[in-house]
């Protein structure tokens, strides 16, 4: 039960609404309260070149937080620039992901007889440092829940996302490499991930892992 | 030189650079090189380490550059370094310097500039003509889910 600064960052309160939504309806059930950093600013996303100008981004965004010292960010960007521009660890910087790790979820139905394949993509699991611990956070969930994890090879596979608005054969062939490996439901956290897949996929389903916990939840109707 | 810009620009030291052991251990793993083919059925070949030495050595890498163009910022070359090299952040940096910027990416930062935040209804008009010509527009049915209507809120404090 804590109280953590929220950064939703650009995507989630634009085209990832739902996982906007998502997460903070997860970490109510969990009794945790999110507050909204005042006044944030772009983080950068992985397009700023300057790398000085990039972190100067996130540092404001610490600024703003003041005496909110655990920061909840869940898109993974936004997530990596504001752990790096926290350079001496004045702020604990989590992704929703490690608030989920080896917690008690309340599920009113399970996932036997469904099958997930887990796509955690680049930045939550790269570069060293400033990626989240438990690298099988997903599958763990999916498995408590009941369900069956496939598609163990391409969990941090590259969907190419980042090159999406600028070659989209690029990111078409190699978010396609990723669906053809996978089995079922695909589930992400990436508000980019997401798009680049739902954009690509023929027939399988992307959703959000907030989706997921939702769904077993009660909260949520379909998946 | 270029590589003096380009290592300002990416927070690097040129020693950081002159540590790289030659194992093209980053080559071997970099997305780029599942890419396969180009549009025009060219075979894509990149090798990382190869551009570190060059510019090193003070040769002048174009926009042409395949990683240049094409590297996914995903970071496996860094994972696999055995030094870390952050090479993503290199080609930024290379792509900044050079100015290639897509016109989704040029409106991205707009936006950013404008209202210290991206309004993704202004990026999107922005790069009408671009997604138009380049065939995104098809993909419009499915996006139907990710567009909000509402207006842009400009950060007080800047960006």
């Amino acid at each position: 039960m804590m109280e953590y600064g929220y950064y939703p960052g650009c995507s989630l309160t634009g085209s990832a609404r739902k996982l906007d939504k998502g997460v903070k309806q997860v970490l109510k059930h969990l009794g945790h309260t999110l507050r909204e950093i005042p006044d944030w600013n772009c983080c950068g996303a992985l397009e700023y070149g300057d790398r000085s100008e990039l972190v100067s981004f996130s540092k404001q965004n610490l600024t703003k937080a003041g005496a909110m010292k655990e920061i909840v960010a869940p898109c993974p960007a936004c997530y990596k620039n504001l752990k790096e521009a926290d350079g001496e660890g004045a702020f604990t910087i989590l992704n929703p992901l490690e608030l989920l790790d080896k917690v008690d979820i309340k599920a009113s139905r399970d996932l036997k007889g469904m099958v997930f394949t887990p796509y955690y993509g680049c930045v939550l699991l790269r570069p060293e440092g400033t990626a989240i611990k438990n690298r099988n956070i997903m599958e763990e969930l999916i498995t408590s829940f009941g369900g069956e994890v496939g598609g163990e090879k391409i969990k941090d596979r590259c969907c190419g996302g980042n090159q999406f608005f600028a070659n989209k054969w690029a990111t078409a062939r190699l978010s396609t490499l990723i669906l053809d490996q996978s089995k079922g439901t695909v589930v992400v956290f990436c508000p980019l991930c997401h798009m680049a897949l739902h954009t690509f996929s023929k027939e399988k389903k992307v959703i959000y892992l907030t989706d997921l916990i939702l769904y077993v939840m009660g909260e949520q109707k379909t998946l | 030189m270029q590589i003096d810009a380009i290592i300002g620009l990416a927070g690097h030291k040129k020693e950081d650079l002159s540590v790289c052991m030659g194992c093209r251990i980053c080559a071997s793993v970099c997305t780029v090189n599942d890419l396969g083919k180009d549009p025009h059925n060219a075979d894509i070949m990149v090798n990382p380490q190869e551009l570190l030495v060059r510019l090193f050595l003070g040769e002048e890498i174009s926009a042409d550059n395949p990683l240049v163009r094409y590297c996914t910022s995903c970071y496996r070359c860094t994972d696999a370094c055995p030094w870390k090299i952050r090479i993503p952040e290199i080609v930024r940096g290379l792509r900044e310097s050079l100015e290639i910027a897509s016109p989704f990416e040029k409106a991205f930062k707009g936006s950013v500039r404008i209202w210290g935040r991206v309004y993704e209804p202004y990026v999107f008009l922005m790069s009408v003509p671009f997604l138009f010509k380049e065939g995104y527009i098809k993909h419009m049915m499915k996006w139907t889910g990710y567009m909000s209507i509402h207006l842009p809120h400009k950060v007080k404090g800047g960006s």
